[in-house]
Order: C-alpha cells, then structure tokens, then sequence
C-alpha cells in the first residue's frame, strides 16, 4: 500500500467515524440497552428505574405463561394477513389500470396518492366519524339515504360482534383468532390509506416490462389471465417481495390507528407491548414484548425471501 | 494526513472546552440572576371534563401577577397523564413540579416517592373539606395530594320522554322501576335504546361498574383491598348491565363509546337514561349542541329496590376526584405549593361553580346554592360516592377488570365466569 493510499483510507476513517459514532449512540446503544432492559425486572423509580436480573425468564413467561400474549400474536397474524392480502389484490387492480393509456391518468395518479398522504392519526379520527354507530356516523347516513339501512336503525361498525359466529367451525375459528367487526373495519381504514403505495410501488415495476412482450404474448394466442401470470407477475416478484417485508414490517407493529379508534380493546402485539410497557410500567416485559415483535418480522421476512428465492431456482 | 487528523482532534478538543465552559458561563449567570430573574414552575393538567384550559390560563396569570412566580401550563388527554409524571418522576431533573394526581393513583405514585405527602401543610384547613374527598387522596397514613377536583357521576334523564311514556316525569327512585319505564317507552317506539353509556374498555367502564356495584349495596374491593366484586352485588351490578344489553334496553353503542359519546348520545335524544360526570349537565340546555333543550334533568342515580333504606340518600355514585400534587424531585417545592394553595383555594372554586367545590364553607354557601340549583343533588350524590380500589398496582388492576367486564358485556363470557377469572388474574399480582 503506498503512503498515499494510506493517508486516504485514514481520510475516510475520519470522514465516517462521526456518523459511526453518531448511529452508535443513537441506534446500537439503545438497542443494546433495551435488550439488557428485558433481561430485568425494570420498573420506574425516583429519578430512575429499579433493575433486577431475570435472564430469560420474561422472554420464557410470555411464550409458556400468557394466553394473553398468544391471542395478540393471532389476532395480529389476522390483522396481517388480511390486509396484506387486500392490499396486494386491489393494490394490483388499480396499478394494472393506471398503467393503461386514458384520459386525465395523469390527474387520476395523482388524486390516488391522496390517502397515502393523510397522516396515520388524522386517517384514523377520519374513520372514527366514518364507522360512528349513531345518526352523526357517515357510513350509517350514506346507507340510510340509500335505503339500505332503516331510519331508525344504527350499525355499530367498531362493534365486537364476531364474523359468522353462528357458524360453526368458522365462527369458533375467528372466536379463537379473536376477530371482530371492529378489527375487519380497521382492515378496510388502514387499507384505504396504504393502497396507494402499493400502487404506486406496483406501477413503477408495471412500466419496466417492455410492451413487446405483451404484444408476443397476443399473437400466441394468450388470454389477459395468461398474460399476467406469464409476463406481468414474473415481471414483478422482485416489487411483491419488496411490499410484503414493508408491509409486513408495517402491520405487524401496528399501533397507532387501533390504539385511535379502539384504545385496548383489540390488543395487536403493538398495543400489548405500548400497555404493559407504558401503561403498566414493567419496562423490562415491554422491551421484551418490542423484541419478540422483531423476532416475528425477521421470521416473516426469511420465510418470504425463501419462498421468491425457491419460486426462482 | 497527520495533519489534518490533528486539525480534527483539535476542533473536538475545543468544542469540548467551549461547550464545558459555555455550561459554566451559563450556571454562573443563572446563578447571578437567579434573584432578579422571576421563578418559574411547571404544571401538567388534564385538556378534558371540569376546569378548561382557558380557566386554568387564566389562574396561571393572575397567580403571576400577585406573586411573580410564573406558572406553565401543559394541557395533555386524561390518558396521558399518567405516563407524563412518570416520565417526569424518573428523570434527574422532572419536567414538572405540579400534576393533577387522580385519586387512583395516589396508592401507586405514593408507595414510589413520586410525590410529597402535604399532611403538614393542609393541617390548618382540611377541616373545611368534606372526609370522603380527603380521603381519596391518603396512603399508609399520609395525604399525598391538596383535593382539587370533585367529580363524581349523576343521573340523567329525559323528562319528556318519561312523560310521553305515561309516567308523572319524575326520576325513577330504582333500578327496577327503571327498566320499567324503559320497557314502557320501548314498546310506545319512544326511543329504539333507552339506555346509553360509556362502557368501552377503559377507565370509564370500571367507573360505571363501581357505581352499579355500589347500586346493589356493595363494594369491588373489601377494606384490605382485597376483590370481592365476584359474587353477591359486585356479579348482579354486572349482570344487569348484561341484561340491559340482551333485552335491548342499552344501545349496542354503548361498548364503544367513552363518555363525552355517551353525552352525545343523550343530548341527541337517542336515550332517555344515562350516567355520566357533572360535566354533561352543562351540555343539556345549550341550543348549539343539544337536540333535547328543556327535556331533561339531572338527578340522582337509582339502586336496587333491595337496598333502598341502606344509603342515606337512596343513592350511590363513583368518585373522580382529583387533586393537586407536588412531584418530590421538584426543583420548586415552595413556589409549587404556593401555587398549589392558589389554585385550590375557595376564593377561585366560589368563581367556578359549573364544578362541585372541594370546600364545604363553598359548597354550603348560599351564594352558590343561588348560582347553582343543583348543588343540593350534587352535595347528597357526592356524600353516596364509591371508591375504586386504592391498591399500587391500581392501573394493572382495573385492565384486568375492564378486559373481563367488558367480554361479558360482549356476551363471550357469562358474568359469573368473567369476573372469576378477573379476580384470579387480579390475586396473581
């Protein structure tokens, strides 16, 4: 190495260690703190917060001695799933459309993005007047002028009814999983505010595939269904894999719109971590809760890279 | 190369010195004009029911001027109290030197040292305050907190639709001749749920349970603290409110609704009966926001026939005091008091009647029986209050409460199983 090269490899040491030693304090420290947290007992004190060794012991009670814990990891697999789901079919209809030649598409693009620029707390107060269960909630006025819904007559859309509870295997299914109708409205609020994105991540891959192909795909012969799952969605694993992390990522740590319109009574992972660390004030389980959720994302991410990776080989 | 490496470790160097002796400066100055510079506390207050903010400004301004201590307000959500003190409690130095301590946290904020016990200071004048509003606020032995705030929930009903139901319009005096009347305006299609409440998993829905245990004769917790609320008037108070939601007599809303919801609810005219906090009696008569002008009335909650002759009054309530309390890593504790003893003081809740004062000397008055009609309803409602439990783990607790009562109400449990298992999970803490 000669004494130039030296003096520049020291040049970017130098130049990279503040932002090293910046994210040190800010991100690792804190993150090692607070797994150190949830190795203990950690609760508030007078000027600071009383820690006692506990090992494992609270990763250990929460897998083996909280049902609790377990129904918000079911009713948040729910929450993720089917939103996700939602998220990806509709979110593929709107893109498949906007990539198509219209009048005013330009326009249309930029209205759809609307709801994704809505902040997560005013989306949320939005629906709280949308789902009202009285004379004053929209949805219920909007079904009242059209007929649907008797004058007299107000559905509780954030009620805790659950879905096909007469049902028998299906209703003791969503009982487990602890569905409600207030959990599948919150679905449909928080879809209306991400679809958006999915769009717009979708139709950045929709314009990458050459019009060729599509036309190639005619004179074989192929149908629209044919043509989509043989060009289009090959086209656009790599931008599937990239929304189901995000959105993963995302849903699974959910808080702020079921904490808005709910406060406790659908306990998401995110809810339960926020109550028993915050509310409840045992740091050392809510630090412990916010690594299990991290746990779960990263379980999601390597079983979603497995699966496109395979698909590929 | 070198060079520039030492440029670098010099600047750090001296930006180091600068900042270390900038913090000197400052202290220093701080330090010289600490005695022209006026003292200033901090307050954290509760943006919801009972005194408004602009109330409270106004306070902070004249407390200001006559003392010259300067008094900031922070106004958060009643749900984000609690977490405020705490994070102000646990720092070196808090944020701030007064909170509004509810009185179900005094067992808790008490047993951690978050505030300071007034016992000395209130002496010469705790006389003047009713026992069961002191009360509220002592733990292991000690006051913890100067009682600012009275409230404590009433009866509301709506006169006109009584009426029209063909009764005389009086209240009903029990529970029983409640559902009554309901039935009877159910039937007539007066109102499709003539019954509203705040019943949604929070705080409000543990308040409301307490109130209709006590409607029953009882109490939740026994002396010791100790949960009793699984049998005997505890599981008919929630066997009722099961019922009220079977017969369809309570609107399903209910469940989801927290009690400025419940007001709405009321002053639309979509029930006749409801219990809520003294706040909402200020909303039934005002034409910008109540559809039910002249229509209804505020009284006092109905019990059980069975227990009628066993209260006083014929009548049992919830308590939700507040008060005002000194954070013990305050930095201000004088100037804190000073203002402590301003903002309680009978002088401003004698110019404050829409709340209930703390002060007996107030509240006896007969200017304040002339300003308020109600204070007579008021004075025998708040002599019939039922305390939540006064335990440390009070927050853990009333989740457990809330999560249990809450899935009967849903009809996933029988009263009877949610309340077992509630009083297990609350003995296991």
């Amino acid at each position: 190495m000669t004494r130039s090269e030296m003096s520049t490899k020291k040049l970017l040491i130098i130049l990279v260690l503040p932002s090293v030693v910046i994210i040190f304090f800010v991100i690792l420290a804190p993150i090692m703190f607070s797994f150190f947290i949830s190795l203990n007992k950690a609760s508030p004190k007078l000027g600071g917060i009383d820690l006692h060794w506990r090992g494992i012991s609270n990763y250990y009670n929460f897998f083996f001695n909280d049902p609790q814990f377990w129904l918000s990891v079911r009713i948040t697999l729910y929450f993720t799933i089917v939103s996700l789901m939602v998220e990806l079919i509709i979110g593929t209809g709107i893109a498949l459309v906007l990539n198509r030649e219209f009048f005013a598409r330009s326009l249309v693009r930029a209205i759809i993005l609307i709801p994704w620029a809505v902040p997560t707390v005013v989306n949320a107060r939005l629906w709280e007047w949308i789902y009202a269960g009285n004379d004053f909630g929209a949805l219920n006025g909007i079904l009242k002028v059209l007929g649907i819904l008797a004058k007299d007559h107000n559905v509780v859309w954030l009620g805790f009814d659950t879905p096909f509870a007469d049902t028998p295997i299906l209703g003791s299914f969503f009982s487990w999983m602890g569905v409600s109708r207030a959990l599948n409205m919150i679905i449909i609020a928080d879809t209306w505010k991400v679809t958006p994105l999915v769009v717009f991540l979708l139709l950045a891959g929709l314009q990458q595939i050459p019009k060729t192909l599509y036309e190639v795909g005619s004179i074989d012969g192929a149908n629209s269904w044919k043509k989509f799952w043989s060009i289009t969605y090959p086209y656009l694993k790599p931008v599937y894999l990239v929304i189901l992390v995000l959105r993963t990522m995302e849903l699974f740590r959910v808080f702020d719109i079921i904490y808005i319109l709910m406060q406790y009574s659908i306990r998401v992972v995110g809810v339960y971590t926020y109550e028993i660390g915050m509310k409840f004030l045992k740091f050392g389980q809510g630090a412990t809760l916010s690594f299990l959720v991290a746990l779960f994302i990263l379980a999601f991410t390597l079983i979603y890279i497995r699966i496109f990776y395979r698909e590929e080989v | 190369m070198k060079k520039i490496l030492i440029l670098f470790l010099a600047l750090i160097t001296l930006s180091v010195f600068f900042s270390c002796g900038g913090q000197k400066t400052e202290g220093k100055a701080g330090k010289t004009t600490a005695s022209e510079k006026p003292e200033e506390i901090h307050v954290l207050y509760m943006a919801q029911a009972a005194y408004q903010p602009e109330d409270v400004q106004g306070w902070a301004k004249l407390f200001t001027d006559i003392t010259g201590i300067k008094v900031n307000v922070d106004f958060v959500k009643y749900d984000e109290q609690h977490e405020k003190v705490v994070a102000s409690a646990v720092a070196a130095t808090p944020t701030y030197d007064v909170f509004s301590l509810d009185l179900i946290w005094t067992a808790e904020f008490a047993s951690k040292g978050f505030c300071v016990p007034l016992d000395d200071k209130i002496a010469s004048f705790k006389d003047d305050i009713p026992q069961s509003i002191m009360d509220a606020f002592v733990y292991d032995g000690k006051t913890w907190a100067m009682p600012f705030l009275a409230n404590f929930q009433l009866f509301f009903y709506n006169v006109d639709m009584i009426k029209r139901a063909g009764f005389s319009g009086a209240p009903p005096k029990t529970l029983e001749e409640m559902v009554t009347m309901m039935k009877a305006m159910q039937k007539k299609g007066i109102v499709k749920y003539p019954w509203t409440d705040s019943w949604n998993q929070k705080e409000g829905l543990t308040c409301e349970y307490v109130w209709l245990t006590g409607a029953f004769g009882g109490d939740t917790f026994d002396k010791n603290g100790k949960p009793i609320f699984n049998e005997g008037p505890g599981l008919k108070a929630l066997q009722f409110m099961v019922m009220l939601l079977k017969e369809g007599l309570a609107s399903p809303k209910s469940l989801t609704n927290d009690e400025p919801a419940a007001k709405d609810d009321f002053i639309a005219g979509q029930a006749a009966f409801t219990s809520n906090w003294t706040f909402q009696y200020g909303f039934l008569d005002d034409p910008k926001v109540s559809k039910i002008v002249g229509q209804a009335k505020m009284g006092l909650l109905p019990v059980s026939k069975d227990v009628l002759g066993k209260y006083k009054y014929n009548t049992a309530s919830v308590s939700g005091f507040q008060g005002a309390a000194i954070l013990a890593n305050s930095k201000h504790k004088e100037a804190a008091w000073k203002w402590l003893r301003f903002c309680t003081s009978p002088i401003v809740q004698r110019a404050y009647l829409t709340e209930m004062p703390v002060w007996k000397s107030v509240a006896t008055s007969s200017y304040a029986a002339k300003m308020d009609p109600t204070m007579g309803i008021k004075a025998k409602e708040i002599a019939s209050v039922h305390h939540r439990p006064r335990v440390p783990q009070y927050t853990e607790t009333s989740a457990i409460l809330q999560k249990y009562i809450h899935l009967a109400l849903e009809m996933k449990m029988s009263p009877k199983e949610a309340l077992d298992k509630a009083k297990a999970e609350i003995e296991k803490l």
